[in-house]
């Protein structure tokens, strides 16, 4: 059946080429204006949306003024194209290049000398000049649309720090980072993604920090996405990550240009989706998700301590209810013989086994939390309401679950929250049922066997070449001053050690200020 | 491919076939938290356990008393059988669940059964996996069953009662590990807390009431042979390095009153020696003690007096430690004051020959005392 396929898989890739092939020769624009109109026409035919605007250069040249409805600044079309181009001419001769040059009153003109070329940007919204008798066209840099402003990112809120986040648009949050690096050094390479929505991707790093090699793999992965559209950065970490199968993210993704900023100072490649306010950082390593771009912005023991706090409710959101299980149904003899006995008292009732009661909980805990998620703002409140009263408080009285079981499924929910990032959090979250499973049938040897597994999965994943779990494992001592402690910044004198060539020192070692000399 | 597929399907098989054989959920089991011993007329042993009942949550949909804190919520079942296994099977028949021995934590052993021997009874509970060795093992002036019924006012069970007692420290405190140690030690002698009923108070039920540790029994070779008394059960804590709490009273002869003082720490080491045939031991106090009430006309900041104070404390040690040791030493003959087992540590190679009739050396040994009593502080406020 798999050879079967794989022809199949062959002959549509072979069609998928000719196809390409097609498209790589770029169409030249005829000299004639209106065998141009003609191919334009037929190929925005039915779109409703393309104005094309004819009208006679200081009657003399014949002109095609070609945009889409509502991408286009429509009263700078009017007041810097068309006004000073109708006007009647004091010269008697008009050439493109002094047309340009004295008439138009625009920034940013191209020149385009294809068909494709015209495509591309009417797609990003430039109007397109044509002229008879000319093999060249203008497009005008006077695109325009309604896009949201520059807004606090609402799903990684800091309590000190920046307050701006990134956007839908690529060219905003290009801004965004240009304004933070203001080094020529900062380079973005754009690729175009997707076979219809043709998504403008970049690539933004700093040359001199980041590897070579590194920015090589990440363009050739992006280049080798052949798919319809790319919606959201999401395809492309998807389509980029080393390995698919496994739960843990690959990629950090973010929404704040600071986070971005301090990743790509480390060496790191930023890649920004059009379209879409998060934005990937590859490579990635495990502890790099734990970090919060907090972190830097207060004390360092500050910092410090709530990295230890992360990492500890990291462990209950993973350990908490299949810990309680196995104790419960396999380990009595534990229990400190006050506690076993009040929870003794309180499973009495209870008609389920453990493992029941808990997947019961942990179930419902859910549900409501992607409830609470979808639901549209105004039913949210009452959700919550009838989730956290109701539901625990009723099922207790029903005995259907005991209480130690309710604050162990809630202590569980709030230490998922605690995790800076959501794409890490959520496949602790998803692991805790396996490990459920496990503390249920296996007790306490399950849950060992469960962590195993997971630690060998981890170390065997790698992010663009680097280990996750450095540098952990394999052990890095440098790059250990920023993983399970946030070492203060004057101690913070080298960058950590991504793949191949580093930039190493990132600051003048003494960056402590002076203690004063006596008195 | 082949091969990862073979290791996620023996992987399931793991899971599906095996199970959760010894799953033991809460509500089958029964939780024991005391163990009394008793032996019957007929020479049976009989087995007393005392269960937690678990409440439930009944009381709560009635809107009230649910948890009542400090209740007694303990349930008696006994069983009989020649031995202890046997008994307990006898109590298996009796109980409809599974029984939970890993929090008896205080196992009571009636007199009666202890005059004829512990060892063998304690074997079970040693072997036992569930039971632990770090429980309180008591000696009872009556029937082990009869303390085990009681429903003491605060406490949720006669054996926490027990084992909160054994705790404070201030009598012995012997658990089923330190039980083990002795009996296998080289004097084959052993202490262990002897328990007696408090009498209720006036107008209360017979059984609310608790059971306290008032004496020491004497055991040798796991058979109790006697008992002794709390003043001098302190007296052997002394000599066994053991004291952690002590009040002493001294009344000098010069003042007028008598004048308390609280042990802070108190340190005690045995020095061996062996001269030609005679056995010396030389034993070694060092005390430090805080006064806690001062009766008398002095002025302890007198540096005469504090000189004086201190003397008299170490006196009134020292007559401690000789009524205890004619006690154990000349009326007893039982080496319950690790005599033996410092004359092996240090004399290895002779030990050998002395232990062979250290029954009839024990009393022999000569000893002298050297008390270093020191009184810290004496308290600013009782200037007279």
């Amino acid at each position: 059946m798999s050879r079967v396929f794989n022809r199949r898989k062959l002959k549509f890739n072979q069609k998928n080429k000719e196809q390409q092939d097609d498209k790589l020769v770029p169409k030249p624009l005829y000299p004639n204006l209106d065998q141009n109109l003609e191919v334009l026409h037929f190929l925005y035919k039915d779109c409703s949306d393309m104005v094309f605007r004819s009208f006679v250069i200081a009657d003399q040249t014949k002109a095609q003024l070609i945009y889409i409805k509502g991408m286009s600044n429509i009263e700078e079309m009017d007041s810097n194209v068309l006004t000073p181009l109708i006007q009647k001419a004091d010269q008697q001769s008009i050439n493109p290049k002094t047309l340009i040059e004295q008439r138009l009153s625009v920034a940013e003109v191209t020149r385009i000398e294809s068909f494709d070329a015209c495509i591309d940007q009417l797609s990003i919204g430039n109007p397109i000049l044509l002229l008879e008798g000319n093999q060249q066209g203008f497009a005008l840099g006077l695109a325009k649309w309604e896009k949201r402003g520059v807004e606090e990112p609402s799903g990684e809120l800091v309590v000190r720090g920046p307050r701006e986040g990134f956007t839908e648009s690529a060219g905003v949050n290009t801004s965004l980072l240009r304004r933070k690096i203001r080094s020529p050094q900062l380079k973005m390479k754009t690729l175009k993604v997707g076979r219809y929505t043709q998504t403008t991707i970049m690539i933004t790093y700093i040359e001199g920090l980041s590897d070579k090699t590194l920015i090589e793999e990440i363009s050739q992965r992006i280049k080798r996405i052949d798919i319809d559209g790319i919606l959201e950065s999401g395809y492309i970490e998807e389509l980029i990550q080393d390995n698919s199968y496994s739960p843990f993210p690959q990629v950090l993704v973010t929404e704040r240009p600071d986070t971005a900023v301090s990743n790509l100072l480390e060496g790191r490649v930023v890649i920004i989706v059009d379209g879409t306010p998060f934005v990937l950082v590859a490579p990635t390593t495990f502890y790099s998700l734990f970090q919060s771009g907090e972190d830097y912005y207060h004390h360092f023991m500050i910092s410090t301590a709530t990295r230890w706090l992360r990492f500890l409710f990291l462990f209950i959101s993973l350990l908490l209810p299949s810990f309680y299980i196995a104790i419960i149904t396999y380990h009595q003899e534990m229990v400190p013989t006050t506690l076993l006995l009040t929870m003794v008292d309180s499973r009495e009732a209870v008609p389920f086994p453990a493992l029941v009661e808990a997947l019961l909980m942990e179930i419902t805990f859910e549900g409501l939390r992607e409830a609470g998620l979808r639901l549209p703002k105004q039913v949210g409140a009452a959700v919550s309401i009838v989730g956290a009263l109701v539901i625990g408080q009723a099922a207790v009285d029903a005995g259907l679950v005991s209480d130690p079981m309710v604050m162990v499924v809630a202590l569980t929910g709030i230490a998922s929250f605690t995790i800076p990032r959501y794409n890490i959090a959520i496949p602790f979250r998803m692991l805790r049922f396996p490990m459920m499973l496990l503390a249920g049938t296996f007790g306490l040897v399950g849950i060992m066997m469960g962590l195993l597994a997971i630690l060998t999965h981890m170390s065997t994943l790698r992010s663009f070449g680097v280990p996750y779990l450095s540098p952990m494992a394999p052990m890095k001592g440098k790059d250990m001053k920023d993983t399970l402690i946030r070492a203060p910044l004057w101690k913070l004198n080298t960058r950590p050690h991504l793949t191949g060539e580093y930039n190493e020192y990132r600051q003048d070692s003494d960056q402590k200020t002076f203690r004063r000399q006596g008195r | 491919m082949r091969c990862t597929k073979v290791i996620y399907f023996i992987g399931i098989i793991f899971f599906l076939l095996t199970g959760c054989w010894d799953r033991k959920e809460t509500n089958d089991l029964w939780v024991v938290t005391g163990v009394g011993l008793d032996q019957t007329k007929g020479g049976e042993v009989e087995v007393t356990v005392e269960i937690h009942s678990p409440s439930g949550n009944e009381g709560d949909g009635a809107g009230g008393e649910g948890n009542q804190a400090g209740g007694n919520k303990t349930i008696l079942q006994t069983g009989k059988g020649v031995s202890i296994p046997k008994a307990i099977e006898d109590l298996d028949t009796k109980l409809p669940r599974e029984i939970l021995w890993s929090h008896t934590e205080a196992i009571v052993i009636n007199k009666e059964l202890a005059e004829t021997g512990i060892r063998e009874e304690l074997d079970f509970f040693i072997r036992h996996p569930e039971p632990r060795l770090r429980s309180y093992v008591f000696i009872s002036e009556g029937n082990a069953k009869d303390i085990m019924a009681l429903l003491p006012p605060l406490e949720r069970s006669s054996s926490e009662v027990l084992i909160e007692l054994a705790k404070s420290e201030i009598l012995m405190k012997v658990t089923l590990f330190d039980l083990m140690e002795m009996l296998k030690g080289e004097s084959g002698a052993s202490i262990l807390p002897m328990i007696d009923i408090l009498p209720p108070e006036e107008g209360k039920q017979p059984l609310e009431t608790i059971a306290y540790i008032n004496r020491s029994a004497i055991l040798e070779h796991g058979r109790m042979i006697g008992t002794i008394t709390d003043r001098l059960t302190r007296g052997v804590l002394w000599f066994r390095n053991e004291i952690k709490e002590s009040t002493v009273t001294v009344k000098p002869e010069e003042a007028d009153g008598l004048i308390s003082m609280k042990l802070i720490k108190g340190r005690t080491e045995l020095i061996p020696k062996i001269d030609g045939n005679q056995l010396k031991m030389t034993v070694k106090v060092e005390t430090i003690d805080d006064v806690i009430q001062n009766k008398t006309n002095w002025d302890l900041k007198n540096m005469e007096k504090h000189k004086m104070l201190e003397k008299e404390l170490a006196q009134k040690i020292e007559m401690r430690l000789t009524d205890t040791l004619e006690m154990v030493q000349k009326e007893m003959e039982v080496d319950i004051i690790d005599f033996g087992e410092t004359f092996r540590q240090k004399h290895p190679d002779k030990w050998k020959s002395i232990k062979r009739d250290w029954k009839e050396r024990f009393p022999s040994v000569e000893v002298t005392f050297e008390i270093k009593a020191s009184v810290l502080r004496t308290g600013q406020g009782s200037i007279p």
